[in-house]
């Protein structure tokens, strides 16, 4: 027995150890600046452990059985410790006070062990030999651990599995303790029971690390998700709930069918109204049909080609009835040509001249993204356009980044365009903001010009799109070029500003 | 009960352990073998260029042809090809361009594989200075300046000037933006940072007592005050100490840019050649940052390729030069064809020899610069690998140029950067080696003797470093050792006698080489085909 508990003192060592490095380790992955953060995470552990030992003195009685406490606390909070630390990075507003009161917490419990340890080992040793014997193997333990964390758990299992594993070993000494001293422990049958079940956890959490940063994203969507696929350049998701449809690409909202006709409407009626006869038009993006859905409401519309880069998405919303009841089947119609390319590419080629370009990209939250809304591509966009041709660009939200939109702006009308910059009120998006970019000055259409049906726009309401707050106006102004991806930095900024403060 | 432990039984503890981590870590390494990948062994004609210098072939050749041509330039190379460039510009068409290899471009030559384009050298050439005439004029009649703005200042192709990011460092656990080490930083490095720009910009305004530019691009063009010679006669760690620039991210990055531009460390390049690195870029554009960089995927290998376009008529690849030797003022070349091994003769006016300089030594007869052995030449290895995606690392996104403060190599670049396209999609990285350690003897040996798979396993795990998971990702690699890369502006090279002999022309035949300054890059080339270009024109005018 004695040396069952002495090679306990090594397992608890170890794991102590991996949890401080573990903890040490994302520290300086997530926040960078790998000494201060070891430094920080190992003072404060010490720290702790010190409080633990000294708290030690407070346990009187059945020294086993809190001990067993303490071992299924350590399993619980140590094991998972990698991948809370992970999971909350991005949802806590502090992520340094997350990553201390963890520290502390698994520092204290493992302070308390040894000391605990030792008085239960009280009995079968003497003094000298019992300070020798627990710290020796406290300190090969020590040792084991260093080894092993660099060299094989780290590249092999990753930080998130290791942390399971030596939870388990936790748990192992505590199961282990349950039994050794089964004739004296209180409240036997549910120590172990509790024991069990962590078991259980941590091997599920040990199975299923890779799927864990999955379930953190399934929790993302409000409604159930009835359709989801990986294209080779998006996640398409698809939620419902009765009332309402909603795409999300790679998590971001596309659209919702409650509300989607304020948006698709506010991007194509204000241009295609204000124009004399448009025929051939031009979709960049926009593979859900909807914006092509609007501009078949006009008769004078002789063509429209639809680029899009994603055929796996264009199918979707031909075939699938759930969706093509929403886009009324827009995407099969004899007017429309779809071309699968990127439209960067197929700009620098284009065999024909266009009426209206309608600029319906993703968000630019990267720089491939990004380069899509450069000048060198608005550019080409222009020599796309007929004499007295249009184009309209969605442009991200004025309120939430405003000097992203009027980066936009600046960008076409540093090509040559007239801009006219207006914005929409649309309730699952917030106010959203689009650029009109003309070769002649823009007029908005008197009334009789929009097409009947239009449940949103109106001369009314064009009249209040082109209205902008002062909280809308840019602070900073730049042009987005391919070389300084202005737009890019901009964004990034401007929505992790908002993103921090929810 | 009481069991004291023993010692022995202490240490049997700690070998156990020891064994416990070894046997664990053979256990996962042999469950997880290291993923295989095909691996090509490429690079210059080693073979044919050791001919050369093994079988005397100066000497059994006997040509069975003879054909006769105003002008024959040795190495098609960026110096060959800009010399003919010049020849052609000038009314000269009657002049062939001899390259051994089954293609041009030499140091800027790129490959091509089924995911796109990518360098085997040099990848980019910064925005022209305003006394870089013969870059600029190159530039606008390939259309990369597309024109000036109102101020003068060159527009260039914005395709082609380095997209946004474009360069990245990996220093403690995630990438930060730019290579000038940033985090983590006490305050005394971020000061020393700070003065050491200040002072490489105090140089790069700095004019000489003759009123010429301290730093010029080309070099030649500087300014000969023996206040700024003199910092060829120190190395570059020498001068660093002299300045009391003693912090290691600062030492770090300086020796990270010598070895960039040079392949060589402090310790060897010469002060003058360092300090040039970071003075001599004065270049403005109307639509970039200064001293921004114009690339392409498959790097220079794009210049090459226009360059071939207009010469199309000149060039005859799989043509080794073995001798040239004058006689009444004519200049004969005698050319092996790598593939037949049959000889044949060109007889000429002038010869632009525009191979390395270290080749003249063995194939020109008689040759007056007798100096060769001064020359000295970093190994470099490349290697061109594909991957099925970059995996994602902390810190910012892939930029251009990728590099890791902890690494020997200097990273990697990202050849597709420059492409418009929205698609994630394989890409190919290419990872740059200068061998700069050690004396380039010894490195070359290094460089050749080592096989392919110990290399491929270096590459991987020096990769791993920044991508844990890259071994998974890699479709192939392919492999470029360069024996000699580049010439290595050692102490006192630059500015010294060497070089100065090393210029002069030897009767009728003319030298264009990077190696005629000391540093290799592409306006240095170019500059020097175009000189070598002129001499000869003026030689065929008077003659
Ligand atoms: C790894 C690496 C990276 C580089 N990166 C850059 C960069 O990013 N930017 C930059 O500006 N510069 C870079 N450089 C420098 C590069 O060397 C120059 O830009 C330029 O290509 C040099 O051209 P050159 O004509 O002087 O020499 P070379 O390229 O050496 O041309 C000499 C030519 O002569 C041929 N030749 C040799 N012997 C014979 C013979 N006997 N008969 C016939 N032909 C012969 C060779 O095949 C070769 O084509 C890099 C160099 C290396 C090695």
């Amino acid at each position: 027995m004695t040396y069952a508990l002495l090679i306990t003192a090594f397992v608890i060592s170890t794991c102590g150890l991996v949890y401080e490095l573990i903890a040490g380790t994302i520290a300086s992955y997530l926040l960078g600046d790998s000494i201060t953060q070891f430094s920080t995470v190992i003072g404060v552990y010490l720290f702790s452990m010190g409080i633990g030992s000294f708290l030690s003195r407070y346990v009187e009685k059945n020294v086993a059985f809190t001990f067993v406490q303490v071992e299924l606390l350590i399993g619980l909070v140590g094991g998972s410790s990698a991948s809370l630390l992970f999971l909350l990075f991005e949802h806590v507003d502090n992520f340094r006070i997350l990553l201390y009161s963890l520290v502390s917490i698994i520092g204290i419990l493992i302070g308390l062990e040894i000391p605990l340890l030792m008085r239960i080992l009280k009995e079968r040793l003497d003094f000298k030999e019992l300070v020798s014997q627990v710290f020796t193997f406290d300190y090969i333990g020590a040792l084991l651990a260093s080894l092993l964390f660099p060299l094989i758990l780290v590249p092999y299992l990753g930080l998130i599995r290791t942390s399971f594993l030596f939870g388990l070993f936790n748990l192992g000494v505590a199961i282990w303790t349950i039994h050794l001293f089964r004739e004296q422990l209180p409240w036997k049958n549910s120590l172990r029971t509790t024991a069990y079940a962590l078991v259980i956890a941590l091997v599920c959490g040990f199975a299923f690390a890779d799927k864990l940063t999955g379930i953190a994203e399934a929790s993302a969507y409000p409604d159930p998700v009835i359709y989801s696929t990986n294209t080779p350049y998006q996640r398409i998701v698809i939620t419902g709930s009765t009332k309402d449809l909603r795409l999300f690409l790679n998590g971001n909202l596309q659209f919702s069918s409650r509300d989607e006709y304020r948006y698709h409407e506010a991007l194509v009626h204000p241009a295609m109204a204000s124009m004399n006869n448009p025929q051939d038009i031009l979709v960049l993006g926009g593979g859900d049909g909807l914006a092509v859905r609007e501009l078949l409401k006009y008769p004078s519309v002789r063509s429209i080609t639809l680029v899009d880069l994603d055929k796996r998405m264009i199918d979707l919303f031909k075939e699938q009835v759930l969706l093509t009841r929403l886009n009324g089947g827009s995407l099969n119609d004899p007017k429309v040509s779809v071309i699968i390319n990127d439209a960067f590419v197929w700009l620098r080629s284009v065999p024909k001249k266009f009426d209206l370009a309608i600029v319906d990209f993703p968000d630019p939250s990267n720089y491939s993204l990004g380069k899509l809304y450069s000048d060198t591509f608005y550019k080409s966009l222009k020599a796309a356009l007929k004499p007295d041709g249009m184009v309209v660009v969605q442009s991200t939200s004025p309120y939430y980044a405003k000097n992203s939109f009027w980066c936009v702006d600046k960008t076409l009308a540093s090509v040559g365009f007239h801009t006219t910059p207006y914005h929409a009120y649309v309730p699952s998006f917030g106010d959203w903001g689009y650029v009109i970019g003309s070769l002649a000055p823009f007029k908005p259409a008197d009334e009789k010009r929009y097409p009947p049906g239009l449940r949103y726009v109106s001369d009314a309401t064009v009249a209040q799109m082109l209205c902008f707050a002062k909280d809308m106006l840019p602070t900073v102004s730049s042009v987005n070029r391919l070389n300084n991806q202005a737009l890019v930095h901009l964004f990034e900024s401007e929505w992790s500003e908002y993103v921090d403060a929810h | 009960m009481s069991t004291p432990i023993s010692r022995a039984m202490f240490l049997r503890g700690l070998a156990g352990c020891g064994i416990a981590v070894l046997v664990s870590k053979t256990y996962m390494e042999w469950s997880h073998p290291s993923p295989k990948f095909p691996c090509r062994l490429l690079g210059p004609s080693k073979e044919i260029g050791h001919l050369l210098r093994n079988h005397n072939v100066q000497e059994t050749g006997k040509p069975t042809t003879t054909t006769s041509t105003r002008v024959t330039i040795v190495g098609g190379g960026m110096g060959g090809l800009s010399a003919g460039w010049w020849l052609k510009k000038h009314g000269v068409d009657d002049f062939v361009i001899l390259d051994l290899e089954q293609d041009v471009g030499g140091n800027s030559s790129c490959g091509k594989n089924d995911i796109g384009q990518y360098p085997w050298g040099a990848h980019y050439v910064p925005i022209c200075n305003p006394e870089s005439v013969y870059v600029r004029q190159f530039f606008e009649e390939l259309g990369i300046i597309q024109g000036h703005n109102d101020a003068g200042l060159n527009i260039y192709d914005e395709l082609m000037l380095c997209h946004e990011p474009q360069e990245r460092l990996w220093k403690d656990g995630s990438f930060h933006d730019g290579l000038v080490p940033k985090r983590g930083l006490q305050k005394d490095e971020l000061e020393e940072i700070a003065r050491f720009f200040k002072t490489v910009v105090d140089y790069r305004n700095a004019t000489g007592g003759d009123g010429k530019l301290a730093f010029a691009i080309p070099l030649d063009l500087s300014s000969q005050d023996p206040k700024y010679l003199a910092l060829d006669k120190i190395s570059m760690e020498q001068w660093l100490d002299d300045n009391n620039f003693r912090t290691k991210p600062l030492r770090w990055y300086v020796n990270y840019c010598c070895r960039d531009d040079y392949g060589s460390t402090l310790t060897n390049v010469s002060a003058w050649a360092g300090i040039h690195y970071f003075a001599g870029r004065r270049g403005v554009a109307a639509n970039s940052e200064p001293n921004s960089v114009i690339t392409w995927p498959q790097g220079n290998g794009f210049l090459v390729e226009k360059l071939k376009g207009i010469l199309s008529k000149q060039i005859q690849i799989g043509s080794l030069v073995t001798k040239v030797s004058q006689e009444d003022s004519r200049v004969n070349t005698t050319v092996m064809d790598s593939k037949t091994r049959a000889y044949r003769a060109i007889s000429s006016d002038f010869v632009i020899f525009a191979a390395p300089r270290f080749v003249g030594a063995r194939v020109i007869a008689n040759q007056k610069f007798s100096h060769s052995q001064h020359l000295s030449y970093a190994p470099w290895m490349v290697a061109n690998i594909s991957l099925k995606n970059l995996p994602d690392a902390r810190g910012l996104a892939p930029a251009w140029d990728n590099v890791s403060y902890y690494s020997d190599s200097l990273g990697y670049v990202m050849a597709n950067h420059q492409e418009i396209t929205t698609r994630s999609k394989p890409n190919v990285i290419t990872y740059y080696y200068p061998l700069s350690e050690n004396d380039p003897k010894v490195s070359r040996q290094a460089l050749y003797t080592a096989n392919p798979e110990e290399w491929s396993q270096r590459i991987v795990a020096d990769l791993q470093k920044m991508h844990p998971t890259i071994a998974n990702e890699i479709i192939s690699m392919d492999l470029w050792p360069w024996g000699h890369g580049m010439i290595r502006p050692s102490v006192g090279f630059i500015w010294g006698d060497v070089r100065k002999q090393m210029k002069d022309r030897d009767g009728n035949i003319v030298f264009a080489h990077s190696d005629m300054s000391g540093m290799s890059n592409f306006e240095e080339a170019q500059y020097h085909g175009v000189e070598a270009a002129k001499t000869v024109l003026a030689g065929l005018s008077s003659g």
